[in-house]
């Protein structure tokens, strides 16, 4: 690095040790905090508050006091929504886990062909939900699906009409949309492994599936915090496509948090407990974020310490 | 992340200018006997490829033909109806809204969250910087319909309602929480004596942010800007919400004119999916390329 | 407009919910924008004071919409409408942020029913008793049983306008002919016909019972011919423990005994009616009969090849059930659309609204357009602008099933307050997933009367 750009004015302040320098760098996260306090912060304090209140969505605003909170938490509904959302998050992550590390580390090779199978593997992606609805209630028709195009009656199944099978089908196609982006992310995590690390157990005799395991998998441990925390935190709010296709149902088998905190406040026009949901949600989020970076890194800068 | 290349520099701390070329050396012994990657790839790859081929070839069928024909096999009469009713909807214009909705949201969202995150990574011991981290964190599990009503307020306040840029600035705040997450892990990973020897080079934290930190975060930034693009891209509640005029209009809000009042259009819903998609796939599969070497540029010595 | 507006299911569907602390940005923005926030007249342009109108965008619907407003501003050039249009789903979600923020445009155009209750509980619309006094001639010629939807606490709060759109049921001709049957008659008959189809193989009932209200229109009917429209009444209007009636409880148990005697298509669960999968199965033979709403004609008629125009479609009003109390006659279904006026608006702007709404949708050209586009407009005499074009038969048959039917029930979930819509449907999917039994049905229901 030509780095010239070290002028003597700069130069004694960065000789001092640890190579930080305590206080000279907030203001760099000042732009990005600006915009999500703005168009963040500030309207989920009015959803906090919006909880302690009455309100239909339309008309006036009146204090509710405690009585969303006890409507929420009174309601074996809410209950049935977590038991739910946190089956749904647990076995989505346990099957995207393991087969975006798989492609990922796949996708990392250089072969060309890779990487045009990484190009097919974004059109998911770049659906959006409605277009995913459209097209999966299309293929899972009992009637007019894949099953009826293939003949292969094991594919015409009361897919979206059975409980069981319809929380399968949303775990199966929120897989299908996102695990390409976390295979993407560990792609990355896989390239930045020191070639060295793989040099020196080959040496020692390490066969391909432990170096996999030894290497490959202790190195990517932060891709593995921050593709879990988006995976898990994501599946909080994440709501769009199991709306879209089962709306909640058969019944209420697929009524994440989201989804009763949609029907809740939009079409049942309850906006205090909606709002209630709404904070369980983000608190919900938050501690697990915070769970997963203790497991994980302890403090923001263990990494440094570790060293490579 | 590696410093070490193929070919022996003089420097450690040196990276060649050729990034894809790196990886290269190293995965050849690594993976040449991946065989379960291999299978899962190709598995994959039918998984995501039937779903994929049924959209294209249902959207030459025409409506009604659509439940008469297999729905696994090509039309007998290949039909360009739903492409041209596409086309004929204004989808030139909301195209070009979306462009510019998308590309005005991330690329500073990106910056941005770049350099938060290493403030956040590198800045030490800062209440305000952990602060910063928490809130971001938080930000996370914020359902976006649950706070769109104050979003729509402070617009209408900012008198930017029904203008791209009142589209834009939520976007934004909304594309930073996952962006800090990724990058300050990334430039958390990088290690330590690169930095140690930039500083011993004399080199101000902003010169070690901008060519060390922002190319060797690269394959995040790009991991980052293509799934916030995407998300921005397919965004429905904010244009739905922050326009009213039909010229501000966006690609989503498109696709739904074709969901009528008594059902769906399914072959036109299909047409402008392939043509909503189909740019985009190519643009990412050129500009993922640009991007890498773009971003390998201004890295060097 | 139909029951699918209210439960299709789309990405559109976020909650909207707000802001406590927008409380003084919500008055702020009332006092400092005035009229120019999004939804008030201030795009009107150089016309001076008009109105904006926002409806549902949709062929043919729209292209009628625009034309009322259109003759209209040619005779009020001084009052311009400016319209707005918005795919359905995304226009409740539109119209729902903007009444929140205080933003509602002067026209609003509704469904009715309990979506036009919450409006008026929260002081959104104008009450038009008056109106209606000044308009004899205009009240007269609209069906009567179009205002029901329109009352709220004996008071009228929005105009009936549009279509009436019944819920009929549709058999096969072909089919029926293959297996040597007659169409149904009576409740016993459709049990009896039921054994009769499956044993070729052929579905009895088409359903697409992925949308939820598909099957509720069942339910309406069954209620209805077994017990009459008094039945629901008492649920519309909160009675207590209304859902356990035993004639509900014996509707909701021969609803059952048709589910469990495999009268509809196997796997009914899966299937959407917003993809029109359910209509395919009707017309491509699949399926002998199926009960839907009358908008389902003319997408039969240009998905089904000669289907319709072979002759082959018969239709028919929902038959008796023996010893019901209910009028065979009666029907449910969408009674009208609706307009109603903000009472946000300036007087100025509710002033052309009103002038809007007296003058523009019961013109000749107007109801021939309705008619035209396969539609019988909620108005009186509608039907001597019917013609003999290859239609005329099931325009006609629409008619008199609108003009003849001594109650026509508003679909359900329109015509109850949303929170107890989305627990009603609930209800419905599980009963028809056979995981509970009318009793269990009704004391969930119960729980939520007068919520």
């Amino acid at each position: 690095m030509s780095a010239a750009s070290g002028t003597a004015s700069d130069a004694p302040s960065v000789t001092r040790r640890g190579g930080t320098r305590p206080g000279a760098l907030w203001w760099l996260a000042v732009p990005a905090l600006l915009f999500f306090t703005v168009f963040g912060v500030l309207p989920l304090l009015g959803v906090v508050g919006l909880s302690f209140a009455r309100w239909n969505g339309i008309g006036a605003i009146t204090p509710g006091g405690l009585s969303a909170w006890r409507a929420v938490l009174g309601d074996p509904g809410l209950a049935h929504s977590i038991w739910v959302t946190f089956e749904i998050m647990a076995v989505s992550w346990l099957v995207q886990t393991p087969a975006s590390i798989l492609l990922g580390t796949f996708l990392a090779g250089p072969q060309r062909y890779r990487a045009f199978l990484a190009v097919l593997y974004v059109v998911p992606l770049l659906l959006s939900s409605a277009a995913i609805a459209v097209t999966w209630k299309a293929l899972l028709d009992p009637n007019f699906g894949l099953g009826a195009g293939l003949g292969w009656d094991l594919l015409s199944q009361n897919w979206l009409g059975e409980g069981a099978l319809a929380v399968g089908v949303v775990i199966f196609i929120v897989s299908w949309q996102f695990v390409p982006f976390h295979a993407l992310i560990y792609q990355g995590g896989v390239r930045q492994i020191p070639r060295s690390l793989y040099e020196a157990a080959e040496i020692d005799g390490a066969g391909r599936v432990r170096q996999f395991f030894s290497i490959t998998l202790p190195q990517l441990k932060y891709t593995v915090i921050t593709s879990s925390t988006l995976m898990v935190v994501g599946s909080l709010t994440f709501f769009d496509l199991i709306f879209v296709l089962t709306a909640g149902g058969p019944g209420d088998a697929t009524r994440v948090l989201a989804v009763e905190m949609y029907q809740t406040g939009f079409l049942g026009n309850q906006m205090g407990p909606a709002s209630a949901i709404a904070v369980i949600i983000v608190f919900s989020g938050l501690v697990i974020a915070q769970v997963l970076r203790r497991l994980g890194g302890r403090d923001p800068s263990a990494s440094e310490l570790e060293g490579m | 992340m590696s410093t070490t290349t193929r070919t022996p520099t003089p420097s450690d701390t040196v990276a060649s200018p050729r990034g894809p070329e790196r990886p290269a050396g190293r995965r050849r012994s690594l993976l040449r006997s991946n065989w379960l990657g291999g299978l899962a790839g190709w598995v994959w790859m039918l998984v995501v490829m039937v779903p994929v081929y049924w959209i294209v070839i249902s959207s030459f069928k025409t409506q009604s033909n659509f439940f008469a024909s297999n729905p696994m096999l090509p039309p007998d009469e290949w039909s360009l109806d739903s492409y041209r009713l596409v086309i004929e909807s204004d989808f030139v214009r909301y195209f070009a809204n979306s462009v510019v909705v998308t590309a005005g949201a991330i690329v500073p969202a990106v910056l941005m969250s770049f350099m938060a995150s290493y403030a956040i990574v590198r800045g030490g011991d800062n209440r305000f910087l952990r602060l910063s981290n928490s809130v971001f964190l938080m930000g996370l599990a914020i359902p976006l319909q649950a706070v769109i009503i104050p979003v729509y307020l402070i617009i209408i306040r900012m008198r930017m309602y029904d203008t791209l840029g009142g589209m834009i600035l939520p976007s934004i705040a909304f594309a930073i929480p996952l962006s800090v997450l990724v990058l300050s892990n990334f430039i958390r990973d990088v290690p330590r004596e690169l930095f140690e020897s930039m500083r011993l080079d004399g080199a101000s934290e902003w010169t070690t942010m901008w060519r060390l930190a922002f190319p060797l975060t690269r394959p995040a930034l790009v991991t980052v800007t293509i799934y916030n693009a995407l998300i921005t891209w397919n965004n429905f509640l904010l244009p739905l919400i922050l326009t009213q005029d039909p010229e501000k209009r966006t690609l989503p809000l498109a696709l739904w004119s074709f969901q009528g009042q008594y059902g769906v259009n399914v072959p036109a819903v299909l047409a402008s999916v392939v043509l909503t998609t189909l740019p985009i796939l190519v643009f990412y599969a050129i500009g993922r390329r640009q991007l890498l070497s773009g971003l390998t540029a201004g890295f060097g010595k | 407009m139909d029951p699918q507006t209210q439960t299709r299911p789309s990405a559109s569907r976020r909650s909207v919910l707000a802001f406590v602390a927008g409380l003084p940005i919500t008055a702020a923005t009332l006092s400092a924008c005035g009229s120019s926030g999004p939804g008030s007249a201030e795009s009107s342009g150089g016309g001076g004071t008009g109105a904006s109108f926002w409806t549902l965008s949709g062929k043919p619907q729209e292209d009628i919409r625009q034309q009322a407003a259109d003759e209209f501003n040619e005779a009020h050039s001084d009052t311009p409408i400016e319209v707005t249009l918005f795919q359905n789903d995304a226009y409740k979600q539109k119209v729902k942020t903007a009444l929140g923020a205080g933003q509602a445009p002067t026209i609003l155009w509704g469904w009715g029913g309990g979506g036009l209750k919450s409006w008026v509980d929260a002081g959104q619309v104008e009450d038009l008793t008056s109106f209606f006094d000044e308009n004899g001639d205009l009240k007269d010629k609209i069906f009567p049983a179009a205002f029901g939807a329109a009352t709220v606490d004996d008071t009228v709060y929005a105009l009936p306008c549009e279509t009436v759109t019944p819920i009929v049921l549709y058999w096969n001709k072909a089919v029926f002919d293959q297996v040597g049957v007659q169409p149904p008659q009576s409740w016993s008959d459709i049990l009896d016909l039921v054994p009769a189809f499956n044993d070729k193989g052929i579905a009895p009932f088409s359903l697409g019972g992925q949308s939820r209200w598909t099957n509720m229109m069942w339910l309406e009917f069954l209620f209805d011919r077994i017990g009459g429209p008094e039945v629901f009444q008492a649920v519309f209007d909160g009675e207590k423990d209304a859902w356990s009636n035993p004639d509900a409880i014996k509707a909701l148990t021969e609803m059952q005994k048709l589910i469990e005697m495999n009268g509809f298509v196997k796997g009914f669960a899966s299937i959407t009616a917003d993809s029109n999968a359910d209509q395919a199965l009707l017309y491509t033979g699949k399926a002998a009969m199926m009960l839907h709403g009358a908008w389902t004609y003319g997408g039969m008629k240009n998905d089904g090849g000669d289907f319709v125009s072979g002759g082959n479609l018969g239709y028919m009003n929902f038959p008796a059930v023996e010893g019901g109390k209910g009028d065979p006659s009666n029907s449910v279904g969408n009674p009208a659309q609706y307009l109603s006026i903000s009472s946000k608006a300036s007087d100025e702007e509710k002033k052309a609204a009103m002038t809007f709404l007296a003058e523009s949708q019961f013109t000749e050209s107007i109801q021939q357009a309705w008619i035209d586009s396969g539609n019988i407009p909620v108005a009186q005499g509608s039907d001597a602008l019917i013609g003999d074009g290859e239609d005329a038969d099931w325009l006609k048959f629409q008619y008199d099933i609108a003009s003849n039917a001594n109650s026509f029930v508003q679909s359900w979930d329109q015509a109850l307050p949303p929170a107890q819509a989305e627990v009603l449907l609930d209800n419905i999917a599980k009963l028809f997933q056979m995981s509970i039994g009318p009793e269990e049905f009704a004391t969930n229901l119960n729980a939520v009367i007068g919520t």
